[in-house]
């Protein structure tokens, strides 16, 4: 119910200060502190028990959304709810949107932050897999300077990314989107919008007639933590969107290669099931983004 | 504001309610927001595992902690409290009473079970030093994790001190004898072999329940001369206090229990005797300081708002023409440790079984049930009362038999729907009045349901299911001392005090406590209407033993049936005294018939010039009681115990109707309709209010939530992240209807209703969904219903039609 | 382990040194002596009872330490009347019965409010889609719809 007892407080103003901060403490005793929507509850059931917190609210370079001819840069500290209004996706990458607007409830988002979901990865979270399909790359700080890495290399299994413990996660970014790219995320849970059950995000680019060139399609809600699917990114190929068999037959590969898990939730069946109705939708919003 | 009412009177007015204000400034007057000074708090440490020997308890660590005052463990409480059972908070009912105290002694016998109780002058230190006690065991020992494990011979018990863990059984048909049940039996056999067409099926509901949005608390204080004071979020202030008094060792009328103001919901989950409160009191006693333990949610869902859990096997027998001709069903009932004043875990599915066969004409049964004791929590009472699963079982049966004989479901339910009122069933269940057909005919005739079937029709050909499903519900509308005094020990009556003041207003005091029912509302308009004065002259106090007369507690939509008579009848008698004085004064030859109470004024009927106002002839008759009539005495306040000649019940009937996708399951609820026989409404609003509250609880209890426990009896779900609450998002708008047959019992015609709101709601469900899904012939039999269990029997259906 | 913090709530300024892990709901409750906020889950800040405002945006204050809230302003229920004149929406609430036990009914308005400057005319299904995150056992929703509703535009 209430927090171990807590030493330290900070709210640096800057990267520098917040790593100042984080190097004072060894590995895992200092918790950064992004919207605290999912990192609080640890907090409170004391499964985490950090000596410092240090709260990033005020760390003006971690905030933000840029839009320009070299891509789109999204501040680790930007809320879902400016995420989910964001105009300048178009239909690339609105995915993002679509997560942002229905993750946990409106009270979370307007708290809640990309950069949280995406470091705390969460097996369930929207944002992961949405991070995955869309390409998306991670900036990270630390002490020895500064890296970035696809996606693909920052999300790990669940509740774990590349991240070590003295960095900081200090930009989200996206390249400037091929012609023709729509993106797309959908999920089920038992109760809407909650921790789903299985959440399915896509993105596709077209040629001139609207056939498949690339596709990237990632699910989220495994038990191993989010994963693209190769069966369903090549099984797009080709494909356009009114290709119903074709649509489904990629997606009946991507059910059948992905290792699903049964829970109080769902069975696994069942959420081979949701990859393939999930998957189908996502596959023809995207394709229709696209073609806008 | 002050609506007048031009002589209407009070009843059947949406009168706005009084509790808002407070409630939407913010100034409720909930549990959490009361202290004393000096409080300490008090945390439980709670079992890590469900059936296992402790060894030891280390306290040491924790008591050394700064701010920790102390902290106890059974082995310290044992000689200092007496144990449960206590003979005020136990039904006259042949069942097994676990010895229990509020903390485990030798054993622990379920995941949350109290082990130690820690006390220290702030709650975050108190939570510190709840993780520092140290708790080892000895040995696990075997999780009896159901029903059928719990009553297979040699199962491992529960109880060591009981020869098996069977805690109740009981024949609900032919009598008390053995040889009558037998004959019965045989009876009921007969029938079932000779018909025509029988179904017979085993309907599961899983464990879940009410889950109010406050969770529970008890503050206590000791004073060496005036005794005991508890607050406790309680339904039943009066019956706790008889069983603090009784276990602690303290004359009655040293302790007085008050329930707070405002309490967060309660649904039944607040009517047991608890173990939290006998400790929280014990220890203000011994340490001489207040002491405050508020529940957490996630201690609430482990030990409490568990219900439902019953299996019923069911054969149901009809002739050709869809009449049904006998009914026979074995259920069984996992109460957790039912460790439980009043209740005991077992009572609900008692009621359950009395109520079996519903609204249905079916004087041939054979109704049996055993109920268990497992290692997990045990029951308490939620909504609907043990009927939510059989309900469940018998309308599936009933659309289950349309189906086998191709007949309409509507047709074959409105064909064994009681006929005629008063109703006595097989179990000896006593429905006193109204008219169930015409709520039938009612509900049908504003849902229209050949159109519907036409839409249906149309729809399927585009590849569409839509359905629609009936569930209904004969409830309690209070529980009279003829069924309560049996069943807990406990009075049925409504009793209420009114007392006028100088200047005609009221105050109405009884025994029960409000968790948003909108007492101080509603009960205001009974005594307004009464009185011919306005709600807003009228006070309204509960909850608090040392001001109320006794009260068996908020349970079984009592308030409306009973209390509001009580109240109806207290008034009546204060009116006829008015009347009487009036007319000595005016020197009439009148009575009190002869007087109209409307709007302020005492009217004479003969003479409309002939007026006073009510509160002249209040102040009259308690300040200046002079020149009274022989044998009349000053001063306006009565007391009336209510008790109905006979027990009252009242029926509804819901209908959903539903959209599915076959492909993955799911489905929507399109729109949910149900049909209320009330009687009289006091209150329209509140009473729409309460219908589509206690629907969306029958819906969610469906549809999301689920107790769920894994193989070593850990419960999974002690947070609502796990434990799913529907949200505003998933649920439909509720359409209440009525169909009014004004109830014969009660001074205003009235019925009370709350209690049984979600029992027809699973069956209206499934019978939508199964009825959307006709075409592919599927039948749900347990709960929850889920996407995932109705895309997996059209799986099963599909492979099944295949291999055909 | 301790803070000092200064925190407006209602337009009155607290500066109080509290415990880091003070939660901001005690804050609310405990030292600033503002009762109407409930909580009614334990860890996982999933009920809402004890949404507030935070500069303006309705958040849940059992899932924020006080510490957090340094420098901020903050409005509760208490807040929402203004010289004891109700707001439009808590009007509603009272007209469409939009409450029985109260216990939620906080965090909703809170909610509420805040959702109705950002959706002035919002449709039914907005209005649930808003309430996702207040539980409300007693009311089954509609009426809370109705009173959004009602209150919209006013």
């Amino acid at each position: 119910m209430y927090p171990a007892t807590i030493e330290d407080y900070v709210r640096p103003a800057t990267v520098v200060e917040a790593l100042a901060a984080l190097g004072r403490y060894e590995a895992g005793d200092a918790l950064m502190l992004a919207g605290g929507q999912s990192a609080m509850q640890a907090v409170k059931t004391r499964l985490l028990r950090p000596r410092c917190i240090i709260d990033l609210q005020a760390v003006a370079e971690l905030q933000g959304v840029s839009a320009g001819g070299d891509g789109v840069r999204i501040g680790p500290m930007t809320r879902y709810a400016a995420l989910a209004t964001e105009g300048s996706f178009n239909g690339a990458y609105q995915a993002l949107n679509d997560a942002a607007a229905r993750i946990g409830d409106r009270q979370v988002r307007n708290r809640g932050t990309i950069g949280g979901s995406l470091c705390w990865n969460y097996v369930a979270a929207c944002l992961p897999p949405v991070a995955l399909a869309l390409g998306m790359e991670m900036e990270l700080t630390g002490p020895n300077g500064s890296r970035t890495m696809s996606a693909d290399d920052f999300i790990g299994g669940p509740l774990e990314t590349a991240r070590e413990d003295d960095e900081i996660l200090v930009s989200l970014n996206l390249p400037a989107p091929a012609a023709n790219s729509g993106s797309a995320y959908k999920k089920w849970g038992l109760v809407t919008d909650s921790l789903p059950v299985i959440g399915v995000a896509a993105m596709l680019s077209t040629d001139g007639s609207g056939a498949c060139t690339s596709a990237r399609v990632a699910i989220g809600g495994l038990g191993d933590g989010p994963r693209r699917s190769a069966a369903a990114e090549s099984g797009l190929q080709g494909v356009s969107a009114g290709d119903g068999d074709g649509i489904a037959a990629a997606l009946q590969a991507a059910s059948d290669e992905t290792e699903t898990q049964s829970d109080m939730w769902a069975d696994a069946d069942y959420r081979k099931q949701l990859i393939r109705s999930l998957g189908a939708e996502v596959v023809a919003s995207a394709f229709a983004r696209a073609a806008n | 504001m002050a609506e007048k009412t031009s002589g209407k009177g009070w009843v059947g007015v949406d009168f706005k309610r009084k509790e808002d204000h407070r409630l939407t400034t913010g100034k409720g007057a909930f549990f959490g927001d009361i202290s004393e000074p000096g409080m300490l708090y008090l945390v439980f440490v709670r079992a890590e595992r469900a059936h296992a020997i402790i060894k030891n308890i280390d306290t040491s660590k924790a008591k050394a902690l700064p701010g920790v005052v102390t902290v106890v463990t059974g082995a310290d409480i044992k000689d200092e409290i007496r144990s449960m059972p206590q003979k005020v908070v136990v039904p006259a009912l042949p069942a097994r009473y676990p010895t229990h105290w509020p903390l485990a002694m030798e054993k622990v016998k379920f995941h949350g079970e109290a082990v130690a109780a820690v006390v220290a002058r702030d709650k975050y230190t108190a939570e510190d030093a709840a993780e520092l006690v140290e708790v080892t065991y000895e040995k696990d020992l075997p999780f009896v994790a159901n029903a059928a494990m719990a009553l297979a011979p040699g199962a491992p018990k529960v109880h060591d001190e009981w020869e098996d863990n069977q805690i109740f059984a009981n024949v609900f048909t032919g009598g008390d004898t053995v040889e009558g049940q037998e004959e019965n039996a045989r009876k009921v056999d007969k029938i079932i072999k000779g018909a025509h067409a029988v179904i017979k099926e085993t309907f599961r509901v899983h464990r879940c329940g009410m889950t109010p949005m406050e969770p529970r608390g008890a503050l206590a204080k000791w004073d060496e001369s005036d005794g005991l004071v508890a607050y406790v979020t309680t339904q039943r202030p009066h019956i706790d206090r008889l069983a603090l008094a009784d276990i602690l060792d303290i004359p009655t009328e040293k302790v007085r229990v008050i329930a707070p103001r405002d309490q967060g919901g309660g649904f039944g989950v607040k009517a047991p005797f608890y173990r939290e409160p006998i400790l929280v009191c014990h220890l203000a006693r011994q340490l001489g300081r207040p002491v405050k333990w508020q529940e957490t949610r996630n201690e609430h869902l482990m030990v409490v708002s568990h219900e439902r859990d019953q299996t019923h096997t069911v054969e149901l027998a009809a002739d050709k023409d869809g009449k049904f001709l006998a009914l026979r069903t074995d259920g069984t009932c996992d109460c957790g440790d039912g460790c439980e004043g009043v209740y005991w875990g077992y009572l609900m599915s008692w009621l359950g079984g009395i109520l079996f066969t519903n609204s249905y004409d079916l004087p041939n049964c054979d109704i049996r049930l055993r109920v268990a004791v497992t290692n997990k929590s045990a029951l308490s009472p939620a909504r609907s009362f043990g009927s939510y699963p059989t309900r469940f079982a018998i309308e599936r049966a009933v659309d289950m038999m349309a189906r086998k004989l191709g007949l309409d479901a509507g047709d074959v339910r409105r064909k064994n729907i009681i006929a005629e009122l008063p109703h006595t069933t097989c179990t000896g269940a006593y429905y006193d009045s109204g008219d169930y057909l015409k709520v039938w005919d009612t509900l049908n005739e504003h849902l229209n349901v050949p159109k519907f079937r036409a839409e249906q029709k149309k729809a399927l050909a585009e590849g569409r299911y839509i359905g629609i499903g009936f569930g209904t519900g004969v409830e309690c509308s209070g529980m009279a001392s003829e069924i309560l005094v049996p069943m807990e020990n406990q009075p049925g009556y409504g009793a209420a005090s009114v007392r006028l003041d100088p200047r005609g207003k009221a105050l109405v005091s009884f025994g029960d406590a409000a968790q948003g029912q909108g007492h101080e509302t509603t009960i205001s308009q009974v005594a307004a209407h009464e009185f011919g004065i306005h709600p807003d002259d009228i006070i309204v106090r509960e909850g608090d033993t040392e001001t109320t007369p006794f009260g068996s507690g908020t349970i079984g939509a009592r308030t409306g049936s009973y209390i509001m008579s009580g109240v109806s009848t207290a008034c009546r008698v204060l009116k006829d005294k008015m009347a009487l004085i009036m007319a000595h004064d005016l020197a009439l030859d009148a009575k009190p018939e002869d007087f109209e109470f409307v709007d302020g004024e005492i009217i004479y009927g003969k003479d409309s010039n002939i007026r006073k106002t009510f509160g002249e002839m209040a102040e009259r008759i308690i300040m200046a009681p002079v020149n009274l009539p022989e044998g009349v005495e000053g001063g306006l306040e009565h007391t009336a115990f209510f008790e109905a000649p006979t027990r009252m019940m009242c029926f509804s009937i819901h209908a959903a109707f539903v959209e599915v996708t076959p492909e993955t399951g799911q489905f929507k609820i399109n729109r949910f309709v149900t049909c209320e026989d009330l009687g009289t409404l006091i209150n329209p609003q509140i009473v729409e209010g309460q219908v589509q509250g206690g629907v969306v609880q029958g819906l969610s209890n469906a549809m999301f939530e689920q107790v769920v426990y894994d193989e070593n009896g850990q419960c999974l779900t002690a947070d609502f992240e796990n434990y799913k609450l529907a949200t505003a998002a998933d649920m439909p708008n509720v359409e209440v209807t009525h169909s009014t047959t004004k109830c014969p019992h009660t001074p205003l015609g009235q019925r009370g209703l709350g209690e049984g709101i979600p029992g027809p709601v699973p069956g209206a469900l499934s019978n939508a969904v199964c009825d959307a899904l006709s075409p592919f012939g599927i039948e749900i039999t347990e709960l929850p219903l889920r996407p995932n269990m109705v895309w997996r029997l059209l799986q099963e259906a599909k492979q099944k039609q295949a291999a055909d | 382990m301790k803070t000092t913090v200064n925190i407006t709530i209602n337009g009155e300024s607290y500066e109080e040194t509290i415990p880091n892990r003070m939660l901001l709901v005690d804050f609310i409750r405990e030292v600033a002596v503002q009762t109407g906020t409930h909580v009614g889950c334990t860890y996982e800040g999933v009920c809402g009872a004890c949404t507030i405002q935070l500069d303006g945006e309705a958040v849940k204050s059992c899932l924020m330490l006080a510490v957090q809230a340094d420098g901020h302003e903050i409005k509760t229920v208490e807040g929402l009347a203004t010289n004891g004149e109700l707001t439009p929406l808590q009007t509603a609430f009272n007209e469409h019965h939009a409450l029985q036990c109260g216990y939620c009914t906080p965090g909703i308005l809170m909610n509420m409010d805040e959702f109705l400057k950002k959706n002035p005319n919002p449709t039914e299904d907005e209005i649930r889609h808003g309430l996702v995150g207040n539980l409300c056992r007693c009311t089954g929703y509609a009426h809370i719809v109705d009173a959004v509703k009602d209150a919209a535009g006013k």
